[in-house]
């Protein structure tokens, strides 16, 4: 390891800085400016390069983060960029959108201030791509056999792009007219610009990885229908059924469900026309839900032009440090500013949304009580009702399992009492032949968490073709981020 | 309730009212439940507070002019344990209380930091190990193996060696420390029964250890340490240890500790040697589970020294040697030390938890207690663990069979071993020596000695310990006057107050951790040899000795002064390897060394008569690490000065001559100066000159910066 007193010397975080708030909240383009490659490297140098390196078990991919931290530091990017995509076939869309469990499990983090690691990782991908060492890794010889991935979210590319590396001959199937899945759609401009996704896709498409976009597998192809033509199938469509709000007024016009908002927001941007797209602009916005959906909703709601935009959380303010119920290298809840949350608008918390109030069957408010922890539920308490003016209320209150029962009618494929698809050990469902991976089995989750098991499920559908498999798990299907 | 289970109730007898007022919110502060104070004892006891107190703060002289044993004795009969509170040195006063019965004595002008500690270990580089070391001890433990560790005995690297651990240490700051990778008194088992003999000698009250290494052929080594009188046989595993060690050394030195205590526990049965020793074992111990399997296996105590520093914060870094650990556990830093959160009593529970866990399998075992489970290796069931494809035709019998016994013969310790205390020599100039250890009077004691005679002054030395500390007596208050030929380990671990004058010879290992006592040997008056051309004493002189002085009228054997750190010796004539691994004191030598001196020598200095340099170690003197000076003008005057005493103690022709023509004889002596040691003490002279404390921070950088820490 380069300098065992870097942390000592560098006490300090540094990352990349965001565009002043307005000038950023004029365009759709990332927030953050062009880093600094002098400062990535220092803070590189911060790594102490640990005996027993707790990030590799906070990422669940594995990522080998001392390694190329200290190739970083060394200025050995060609080196660093094949360590990093040893273990994630992704870093341009995780270095932007991963939350950094391995950040949250990083030794340093005990008593200062963590490695900067996501910083470290998307620095390195930039510099790859800039400087053209991303290179396509096509297969020298083909197995002959055929997969499906249904889905071309993180998990169903990661998968497509480790199966094709493999020899197989891969078809990723999109409903959506463009390839990504959430990617592409459900996450905004500022936070990822979608150039990243279209360099990545033309490295598979010259590795050999096929891609079918606009076919939307249950209706255009049925289930049982894909299955026979292709010699294996990987479920990887997400879990996209939101939660609802079943509360008076919910059929009022205006009240959304959150991804009816963000998606058609996103293809505008993306050159897409739109009919009867909702929009912000010159309205008050009401949010309910306080996590990251709510907060893309915030930023595009801002850039829209919306006059206010209040978002509602049932919930306590997490703490702004790690609290003691979730010690280190736990991933703790944070009170966070992402930075829509710097642009505009106002959080409140303990909010339980109790009805909708309208006028004419449309929507002109919410009606909101005070949350109070009634035998550990979270209840509305009578007599503190207030009403906050809202034209548009967007529901971003997380996803509760698959969409739909296309697989479960036309093949046998299970769902689990949670409403996620049914998966043994090795990633297969009760239909021979058949693996899901990604939210789609694991519930709503993160994105490194959909490549590693795109991944691993990969390998499995490896060894299922051919009777054994070089690729690499990261994760089982029953693995769970370490907690108390 | 024990104090261990509620709060420790406190009170305090002295006669000033802001002190008893100060001691009430001390004890606030630290958890203490403060029962009452007073200003004597009488009050104390009239008002009854004494009642239910665990201990008695006690000042050593109050106003109503009570007398301190007296105070001491009414406090005991009310059921209270007493700690003697003193601002002065009463010394006499301070042994009286302390003979009546007092636990513990805190003198007033005590440093917070003189910590005591209950095991001690005696390692091959015998660093710090003085008669104070030895004589505050419940356990000493002797450290014949020693594989997991940098360098294959210890080391310290010079950036980690700050001011107070130099201090600990008895060396130089910013100087590192080696230890050599045998201990040079131990070349055979005789050896080793000779150092626990001496060490048994410096405090007789302490268990005495020998820590082995798990490896085939422990059992032997074993019975051979059982017979060599050890209290305690430590079998080492091969787990574990720091993270500072090489690869190498962790990954390749001994065997699973289940194997050595296996072997161990059955050679001791054979030989009927298992019930005067306790087998104790370590190595990556962790579980109760562990506890159980190791006591069926035969041990009767256990180690635990990585999970417990686990649950203090370590977490496994492995960087210890850089000195870089971000939990400040293994580093003294201050910055890093900061960062330390470990706490007692998360260590506490844990091994409660651990004990929790024995029970149940005791429990589950059907033992009512853990010395009824020793021995009974026929309770491991290891069917399934042979089972496995990997371990299929593993025949693990010899592990788990109990030798045949006599019947009634015990499987754990039930005796002690017979050290032989009473026969000792000292036992007479104890007795003589009465008036200067109750009363620091000087005392005169002439005897007659033998080659029998073994560690002669290290019992007295423990006893004038007990009493006066580090301080000790001024030199030769106890001064005693020998005439024969002495045994091994003459003079070991004496402390400063006793003189051993010696007319005769003396065998090996004189001066052996010698603590601040002096010793003379002279050959006798009627002999009719050049004593300059004779040997007076044997190998091993003076081996990690740490103050005091040595005056030895003839030659002396191999490894004359090895690891001394500290100790001032003057000898005609020395045999190979002189001054090996020295890290401070003066050494002069009057007549010819044998070959490599000064091998791993970092500290000191060393005057030695028409030296021949390539009979200094080759290596260190082509790396530069030793320098051969001429004496310049304040070495001059020491040599005078150390040439003077020792015609004065031992009427040495020799130097009575270098004396007569010193101007041309100090010429012929050159000075062997460690380089690093040199520059180290030149920045703190240099800075105690312009004022600035050596110790601090400004002062320790440009010390890293010179020995490249």
């Amino acid at each position: 390891m380069a300098d065992p007193r870097g942390f000592l010397k560098t006490t300090e975080r540094e990352t990349a800085n965001r565009r002043p708030v307005s000038v950023r909240i004029m365009d759709w383009k990332e927030v953050y400016e062009k880093r600094d490659g002098a400062v990535v490297k220092t803070q590189a140098g911060r790594c102490m390069d640990c005996g027993v390196p707790f990030c590799h078990h906070g990422c669940p991919l594995g990522n080998l983060i001392p390694e190329w931290n200290d190739l970083t530091w060394r200025g050995e990017g060609m080196n660093a960029i094949e360590r990093l995509h040893a273990t994630n076939n992704f870093p341009e869309f995780t270095g932007r959108l991963c939350p950094a469990p391995c950040e949250s499990s990083c030794v340093l983090g005990i008593n200062q201030p963590a490695v900067t690691i996501k910083e470290i990782e998307v620095s390195i991908i930039d510099e790859a791509f800039d400087k053209d060492w991303v290179k396509p890794h096509a297969p020298e010889r083909l197995t002959g056999k055929t997969v499906a991935v249904v889905g071309s979210g993180p998990a169903g590319l990661a998968a497509a792009q480790q199966l094709t590396r493999a020899g197989h001959t891969v078809a990723v199937f999109e409903r959506d007219e463009k390839i990504g899945g959430l990617l592409r759609y459900g996450i905004p401009d500022f936070k990822m610009e979608k150039h990243h996704i279209d360099r990545r896709l033309a490295q598979m498409e010259a590795e050999g990885t096929r891609f079918r976009a606009g076919v939307n597998i249950g209706s255009d192809i049925t289930w049982e229908d894909l299955r026979s033509r292709y010699d294996a199938v990987l479920v990887a469509t997400g879990a996209t059924k939101p939660r609802d709000l079943n509360i008076p007024g919910r059929e009022l016009n205006g009240v959304h469900f959150a991804m009816d908002y963000l998606v058609p927001a996103n293809q505008v941007v993306a050159g897409v026309s739109v009919e009867n797209q909702i929009l912000a602009d010159g309205k008050n916005v009401v949010i309910l839900g306080g996590g990251d959906t709510g907060a893309d909703c915030l930023g595009t709601a801002t850039r829209q032009g919306a006059i206010s935009v209040t978002t509602l959380a049932i919930g306590k303010q997490p703490p702004a440090e790690r609290p003691g119920s979730q010690p280190w290298p736990t991933m703790p809840t944070l009170f966070e500013v992402a930075s829509a949350h710097e642009e505009f608008g106002e959080r409140s918390y303990l909010a339980s949304t109790v009805e909708f109030v309208g006028e004419n069957g449309q929507v002109t408010g919410v009606k909101v009580a005070e949350t109070e922890f009634v035998n550990g539920k979270r209840l509305p308490k009578a007599g503190t009702e207030t009403i906050i003016p809202a034209d548009l209320v967007l529901l971003a209150l997380g996803f509760t399992g698959v969409e739909g029962d296309e697989i479960s009618s036309q093949s046998s494929v299970a769902l689990d009492e949670r409403g996620n698809v049914a998966r043994s050990a090795d990633w297969s469902t009760n239909a021979d032949g058949v693996f899901v991976a990604g939210d789609a089995g694991r519930g709503q989750s993160l994105i490194v968490w959909a490549i590693a098991e795109g991944r691993a499920a990969a390998a499995s559908i490896d060894e299922y073709l051919e009777g054994s498999t070089e690729l690499p798990r990261p994760v089982k299907p029953n693995d769970r981020p370490i907690s108390i | 309730m024990p104090p261990s289970q509620r709060e420790i109730c406190v009170a305090i007898v002295d006669d000033h009212d802001a002190i008893r007022f100060a001691f009430k919110g001390a004890c606030e502060e630290y958890g203490l439940r403060f029962c009452g104070s007073a200003a004597t004892v009488s009050d104390l006891i009239d008002k009854r507070e004494v009642l239910g107190c665990d201990v008695v703060v006690l000042d050593l002289s109050l106003a109503d002019g009570s007398i301190i044993t007296d105070n001491v004795k009414a406090l005991l009969a009310a059921q209270t344990q007493v700690l003697v509170f003193s601002i002065a040195d009463k010394r006499h006063q301070v042994a009286a209380a302390l003979k009546a019965g007092a636990a513990a004595l805190v003198r007033k002008s005590q440093s917070m930091d003189e910590l005591v500690s209950a095991i001690k270990q005696v390692a091959s580089g015998r660093f710090g190990v003085t008669s104070m070391y030895l004589t505050h001890a419940d356990d000493i433990q002797i450290k014949m193996a020693q594989g997991a560790k940098p360098g294959e005995g210890g080391q310290l690297p010079p950036n980690k060696v700050y001011p107070w651990i130099a201090k600990t240490r008895h060396s130089t700051p910013g100087v590192g420390l080696i230890s050599p990778p045998p201990h040079h008194d131990i070349y055979s088992i005789e050896d080793l029964k000779q150092l626990i003999f001496d060490v048994k000698r410096a405090n007789r009250a302490a268990r005495v250890h020998v820590k082995l290494v798990s490896q085939v052929g422990i059992g032997t080594v074993a019975a051979g340490v059982a017979k060599a009188k050890a209290d305690v046989i430590l079998v080492s595993g091969h787990d574990g240890g720091t993270g500072a060690s090489p690869l190498n050394s962790l990954k390749h030195a001994g065997t699973p500790w289940e194997l050595g205590l296996a072997e161990a526990q059955q050679t001791l049965l054979l030989n009927g040697l298992r019930d005067r020793v306790s087998v104790q074992v370590d190595g990556q111990m962790k579980t109760g589970r562990d506890v159980v399997i190791a006591a069926l296996l035969g041990a009767e105590e256990f180690g635990f020294a990585t999970a417990p520093l686990v649950v203090e914060g370590c977490i496994l870094m492995r960087v210890c040697h850089l000195d870089t650990c971000p939990v400040g556990v293994a580093t003294q830093n201050p910055t890093l030390r900061s960062r330390f959160t470990g706490q007692a009593d998360h260590v506490v529970n844990f091994f409660e938890f651990l004990a929790q866990e024995v029970r149940e399998y005791l429990a589950a075992l059907g033992f009512k207690s853990l010395d009824e489970a020793i021995g009974h290796s026929e309770l491991i069931d290891v069917n399934r663990a042979i089972q496995h494809w990997k371990a299929d035709g593993l025949d693990l019998s010899p592990i788990l069979a109990t030798p045949a016994i006599p019947a009634g013969a015990s499987r754990r310790r039930i005796t002690v071993q017979d050290h032989e205390l009473e026969k000792h020599f000292d036992h007479k100039l104890i007795a003589l020596a009465a008036e200067a250890l109750e009363n620091s009077k000087p005392v005169t004691i002439e005897l007659p000695i033998t080659n029998v005679d073994q560690a002669v002054g290290t019992m007295l030395g423990n006893e004038l310990t007990k009493r006066f500390a580090a301080d000790g007596l001024p030199d030769a208050t106890i001064n005693i006057k020998l005439k024969g030929s002495a045994g091994q380990s003459f003079g070991a671990f004496v402390p400063k107050g006793i003189k051993l004058s010696l007319e005769g010879d003396s065998n090996d290992y004189v001066g052996k951790g010698l603590s601040g006592g002096s010793i003379v040997i002279r050959p006798d008056r009627a002999s009719v040899f050049a004593a300059e051309k004779n040997i007076i004493a044997g190998n091993v002189i003076g081996y990690g000795a740490t103050s005091g002085s040595m005056f030895l009228r003839g030659i002396v054997g191999e490894r004359f002064l090895v690891r001394n750190s500290g100790v001032t010796a003057v000898a005609e004539g020395c045999g190979d390897h002189a001054l090996e691994y020295m890290t401070g004191g003066i050494a002069v030598i009057l007549g010819p060394t044998g070959r490599n001196l000064g091998a791993g020598m970092s500290g000191g200095v060393a005057y030695v008569y028409k030296l021949r340099a390539d009979h200094v170690n080759h290596e260190a003197l082509a790396a530069g690490e030793l320098h051969l000076n001429e004496l310049n003008d304040k070495d001059s005057e020491q040599l005078k000065s150390l040439l003077q005493r020792h015609v004065e103690e031992t009427g040495s022709a020799l130097a009575n001559s270098m004396l007569e023509n010193f101007a041309t004889e100090v010429n012929h002596f050159t000075c062997v100066l460690p380089r690093d040691y040199a520059n180290v003490l030149a920045i703190r002279a240099k800075a105690s000159k312009n004022g600035i404390d050596p110790d601090s921070e400004t002062v320790w950088q440009e010390i890293l910066e010179v020995t490249n820490g």
